[in-house]
């Protein structure tokens, strides 16, 4: 064989060979891209699923926590308009590149109000729940945080609340974790986030209503939206809440049919017309308004526990 | 008519190598190759680009090595095949793994949803009791006010049965002595059910005397299963 055509030959073969290498290797990694991203977007559905128990319905809560085994980003989207939704995605941390992987596939969640920050980043997540009444159940709030929060001058109710739920990344006054985010209640000196009740009428306590400030942002709050406005963003916050009203309104829709059919077996009732009026007032409301509407609330409630056949219990 | 002969050769000499075209009859050729060297063969071709006449050939000289090209181009050719289908072996059992892990999810979502949907406000009875759902609720439910609840629900369809006294027959709501009422069904046909038993309540005055007036019910939500 002449020395041109063998160089050739080799040359030839170095080519197809280096073009084979570099195809597989490419192939490798977006196999590896394509199993990472289905191993996020289940960890995604999963989400969705464990956090079905967390709906704390007839109780005052529930709590629990979720771990990986490495760095995990938990993205948080809202939409709102109409029932809205929670878009959930993960990512995982890599290796190599970019700090983080792209995210996996989206899990929308409609008929829950998962409140945290928009980009959550950490390898132990606690999620815990309280029901969100207005003046009757419209849902549960679903909080997720990868943080440490330290709750001082927070008043006995909320305290026994958090003692009782046995959530351990929250303090009660004497903080010694390093780099908890600080909660002050009723204001403070080096706190992140300040809370200030603002109930005055039919309240148990003071903060049954108010304002939260985070970043020099307020967020107005009723009831256990409290949590929600502590732990999510103002972003996440406000649509939730928009998504929480047209439910309520639904929901209130909803009651006036059924007064109508108590109505005909003769178990009457008066709510129809404040149920029409409370749909009428929730059902573009958003956080802004929310505080107002809650005297409103409180009316509907005494009106309705005043019934003999009552809409809702 | 002649036959017109043409070759294209290569020749070396110890590590020259030249190219020369010749024109003439192959045994001319061959007595330019080294007699040492039985590298060359001929092959005959018909040429539809040159515009030759009837039996008119041209005659093309392929070197060993270009054979040698031609046998590993036909190697890597099989090797890219070997491999494409090792990969889409692994690529199909990926894929039932992806459709396995689907159908569990949704399997576990069906079944926490089962307690999540009586518990729902809109068909709850008492908030403060588990799985009971109010007969007001669902019958308001079945009606045209479901429609905006489409996306809402988690599952494909949700169904209540009641289930005592025992019937024969299915009797859809509203009607009298109806059976099942069809909260929503998103129409999908592969749908996999699963069900728990609930109490389906009202509120009833009777002599004077209001009280929950309960039934035994079955809900069912259905699926989509994926094959």
């Amino acid at each position: 064989m002449k020395k041109a055509q063998f160089n050739f030959v080799w040359l030839f073969a170095l080519f197809v060979g280096g073009a084979i290498l570099v195809f597989a290797i490419f192939g490798a990694m977006k196999a590896g891209d394509t199993m990472r991203f289905q191993s996020d977007t289940e960890i995604a559905k999963s989400i969705s699923i464990i956090t079905d128990p967390m709906q704390a319905s007839f109780g005052e809560g529930s709590f629990g926590k979720i771990t990986f085994s490495q760095e995990t980003r938990i993205n948080n989207i809202c939409f709102s308009g109409q029932f809205g939704k929670n878009d959930i995605s993960v990512a995982t941390k890599s290796d190599v590149g970019e700090e983080w992987n792209l995210a996996g596939g989206a899990t929308s969640i409609h008929n829950k109000y998962i409140f945290s920050s928009e980009k959550n980043t950490g390898e132990e997540y606690y999620v815990f729940s309280k029901p969100f009444d207005f003046p009757y159940e419209v849902s549960d709030l679903i909080f997720l945080t990868p943080k440490d929060y330290c709750f001082i001058g927070a008043p006995g109710d909320i305290a026994d609340e958090i003692i009782g739920l046995n959530i351990p990344n929250i303090k009660i006054e004497n903080c010694t974790v390093a780099d908890a985010i600080k909660v002050c209640f009723g204001g403070g000196s080096n706190c992140d986030i300040e809370v200030y009740g603002s109930c005055s009428s039919g309240c148990n306590s003071a903060y049954d209503s108010g304002t939260v400030v985070k970043d020099s942002v307020v967020m107005n709050y009723v009831g256990n939206l409290m949590y929600a406005a502590i732990f999510s963003d103002k972003l996440i916050y406000d649509c939730n809440v928009e998504r929480l009203m047209y439910r309520t309104a639904k929901i209130a829709e909803e009651l006036v049919s059924k007064t109508d059919l108590m109505d005909i077996r003769g178990c009457n009732t008066n709510m129809k017309a404040d149920l029409i009026m409370w749909r009428g007032l929730t059902l573009n409301a958003d956080s802004g308004g929310i505080v107002s509407l809650r005297t409103r609330a409180n009316e509907v409630e005494r009106k309705n526990d005043r019934e003999l056949c009552s809409v809702w219990e | 008519m002649g036959i017109k002969h043409e070759q294209s050769l290569t020749t070396s000499k110890k590590g020259t190598s030249a190219l020369a075209v010749t024109k003439g009859r192959p045994r001319a050729v061959r007595n330019l190759i080294p007699k040492h060297r039985k590298t060359w063969f001929p092959r005959k071709r018909y040429d539809e680009s040159t515009n030759l006449k009837e039996g008119t050939c041209r005659k093309t000289w392929f070197p060993r090595g270009q054979m040698k090209i031609q046998q590993m181009a036909f190697m890597i050719v099989a090797v890219f095949f070997f491999f494409a289908l090792v990969g889409l072996f692994f690529l199909n059992i990926q894929l039932k793994d992806i459709k396995g892990g689907s159908a569990q999810l949704q399997k576990e979502q069906a079944i926490s949803s089962l307690k999540v949907i009586a518990d729902m406000p809109e068909l709850n009875y008492d908030s403060s009791e588990t799985m009971t759902v109010d007969e007001d609720k669902i019958r308001v439910m079945s009606g045209n006010f479901s429609a905006d609840y489409d996306l809402f629900w988690p599952v494909a369809s949700i169904g209540i049965y009641k289930i005592y006294p025992a019937f024969n027959a299915v009797k859809k709501c509203p009607a009298s002595n109806c059976n099942f009422y069809e909260i929503y069904d998103n129409g999908q046909t592969n749908v996999k059910t699963y069900s728990t038993y609930v109490s389906i309540c009202k509120k009833v005055k009777e002599l004077g005397s209001i009280y929950d007036k309960c039934e035994v019910g079955k809900l069912v939500v259905g699926v989509n299963i994926n094959e």
